[in-house]
């Protein structure tokens, strides 16, 4: 036996799952080289089954769940802030939306002739405020998401 | 642990119960921190690392299916957090180790067996961290009590009756480093 075909067989030697045949025992006993590496290797060996098992510190789970409530905070935050703005985007929306609203039907003229502003405002009724419908709309989509985020930062919470 | 206790942890975690996944990360720190520390030596990040896997599990568990052990999956959220610690170990698949690779270049010196124990430790742990991610994983788990065999083929995408083939070929790579740049 040469030593290139000892030589994939060393490690399993070693550990004990490859038995020693007669051939195998008569190269080590007069090759210095192999007989070198696998003492080598039952040292790797040993040192490998001996080693120490690096422990974790005992706060270790409380790091690990302090983490996972500050992850949950700022995902709660993140959602607390975008509820807010659709909130605000919302309201900003239904006053702007009725403010076009009311000068399109004249309301700004009320305290000239609140009467004549009426009559305006029945004859333009139809006309006019139907363009604003567009701008109560997305007030109501927004005001829709808002609440839609609000109940599911509710529901995780929970 | 068995398939049904294990299976009403998961459920209670994904539940939003605290105290199960508490009992969950008791379950697996051992082992995680074990298989993490003995890659990255130092203690702070291997704590930090450890850390980071169980944040991804608790992430990850509203969409663990079940269809690999729990164990498993945990294992393999460890390779990938070694792997991107270690890209440039990562990048090298078992797979590209040769055996003609492994074919020691230097016969090892006499002097090499005078070293003594702590040295040997000092450099075979230099060595193991030179090593192919999957290769530290599997030397660092065969050799830690309580991890399973198949548990860890599975994890590192393994057929089982090559295992034991891949321990020694890490090993070997493990004896060649030794023997030609760890000298």
């Amino acid at each position: 036996m040469r030593c290139d075909a000892l030589e994939p067989l060393i490690e399993a030697i070693a550990d004990g799952t490859h038995d020693v045949s007669a051939a195998d025992r008569a190269h080590l006993s007069s090759c210095a080289v192999c007989s070198a590496r696998i003492e080598e290797a039952r040292r790797i060996e040993q040192w490998l089954s001996s080693r120490d098992v690096p422990m974790p510190p005992a706060s270790f789970t409380a790091s690990v769940m302090a983490r996972i409530g500050e992850e949950k905070w700022k995902t709660e935050r993140a959602v607390d802030i975008s509820f807010n703005l659709a909130i605000a985007a919302a309201v900003i929306i239904i006053i702007t939306g009725a403010a076009g609203a009311a000068w399109s039907l004249g309301f700004f003229t009320v305290a000239i002739d609140g009467e004549a502003l009426l009559r305006a405002a029945v004859a333009q009724v139809e006309g006019r405020v139907i363009s604003q419908v567009q701008s109560v709309v997305i007030a109501a989509v927004v005001l829709t998401m808002a609440l839609v985020a609000w109940w599911w930062a509710e529901a995780a919470t929970d | 642990m068995k398939l049904t206790s294990e299976h009403e942890l998961v459920e209670r975690c994904r539940q939003g119960d605290e105290t199960a996944f508490r009992e969950l990360v008791d379950q697996y720190k051992n082992m995680v921190f074990g298989l993490i520390g003995r890659s990255v030596p130092n203690r702070s990040r291997a704590e930090e690392l450890a850390q980071d896997v169980f944040l991804k599990v608790h992430r990850g568990l509203p969409y663990f299916r079940g269809e690999s052990k729990l164990s498993t999956w945990i294992y393999r959220i460890v390779i990938n957090a070694l792997s991107q610690e270690r890209p440039e170990l990562a990048a090298r698949s078992i797979d590209d180790v040769d055996d003609a690779d492994d074919r020691p270049q230097h016969q090892p010196a006499a002097d090499d067996r005078a070293f003594g124990d702590l040295l040997l430790r000092d450099r075979l742990q230099k060595a193991i961290e030179r090593l192919p991610i999957q290769y530290q994983v599997l030397i660092n788990g065969h050799y830690m009590k309580g991890m399973r065999y198949e548990e860890l083929a599975t994890a590192l995408d393994l057929p089982m009756g090559t295992v034991k083939t891949h321990l020694h070929r890490a090993k070997r790579q493990l004896r060649r480093l030794l023997e030609t740049e760890f000298r």
